[in-house]
């Protein structure tokens, strides 16, 4: 069921980035990164007003968990640096294996208190299969 | 050269610590204060780089109109994006979600050049497959 839903969530992420990069074709990505943030937290204020919902500031949780957003707009100016050095494939492919290569240590060592899966040996092969395939969608 | 790679690995790693960081928020604290948290803090720096960049505010407000309002969507499907992410990202391990998304947006995309620009890539359609048999294999190892 969660795997569903992490797929409908790329689903959901192709077509931002569509309607993202036009808005950003011509406005520019500074300007656009604004507004798209601009209504995402006008999107998000509306929500939380109209359920009634109490925003505060928790000084019992660490500061780090709440650099989400900060993170996100470091990802689209490192995206945007990549894109102009590297081009659209090689941007997607690196940062795909950056996305992996971040995604096993979580998983291996349980970071950010998540739950561990260990990295097992034979998933080796189903590794070089998948980086197969991303290495056939970069170069052809 | 290098760094752009390595600035480009550091886009990916960042979109993983931010989903994750942002769920363990949400566990703490509620879904909807988690993403609004996202949106108030990535707004603020949006603006202080929009200050600083060589972008000129005033042109990008007076060409907002012959943008058409569709484009502007897109800041909503990222909403639905980070809390749908909020929700999923503690309940699978960070590796299958990667990759299940990209596999997501890959034959999104496939199928919108399909009917959008009538261009089938054979590479990303074969590539894609790959990368959906290597993950199914991984799956059943974990089994």
């Amino acid at each position: 069921m969660y795997k569903l839903f992490s797929a409908f969530i790329g689903v959901l992420i192709t077509i931002m980035i569509l309607l993202n990069g036009v808005l950003s074709q011509k406005l520019g990505n500074y300007s656009s990164t604004f507004i798209i943030h601009l209504l995402g937290l006008t999107l998000m204020s509306f929500i939380v007003i109209a359920k009634k919902n109490k925003i505060s500031f928790n000084k019992n949780i660490p500061i780090y968990l709440y650099s989400g957003g900060i993170l996100g707009v470091f990802t689209i100016l490192f995206n945007n640096i990549s894109f102009n050095l590297l081009g659209a494939s090689l941007t997607l492919a690196l940062g795909l294996l950056g996305q992996s290569i971040c995604s096993l240590v979580i998983d291996h060592y349980g970071v950010l208190g998540m739950r561990i899966s260990k990295f097992k040996k034979e998933k080796l092969i189903g590794l070089i299969i998948i980086a197969s395939g991303i290495v056939i969608m970069t170069i052809y | 050269m290098l760094i752009a790679i390595v600035v480009a690995i550091t886009a990916g790693a960042s979109i993983v610590i931010a989903r994750n960081v942002n769920s363990i928020l949400a566990e703490k604290d509620g879904l909807l204060t988690s993403t609004f948290f996202n949106y108030a803090t990535g707004f603020s720096l949006s603006a202080v780089f929009l200050l600083i960049s060589s972008e000129s505010i005033k042109q990008s407000y007076d060409l907002m109109g012959t943008v058409p309002l569709w484009a502007y969507l897109g800041g909503l499907f990222g909403v639905a994006v980070v809390a749908i992410s909020n929700i999923v990202t503690s309940k699978i391990s960070a590796f299958y979600m990667s990759l299940i998304i990209f596999v997501g947006q890959l034959f999104t995309g496939i199928i919108i050049d399909y009917f959008a620009l009538g261009i089938l890539s054979i590479g990303k359609v074969l590539g894609g497959l790959l990368v959906v048999a290597g993950l199914i294999y991984n799956l059943y190892v974990d089994k």
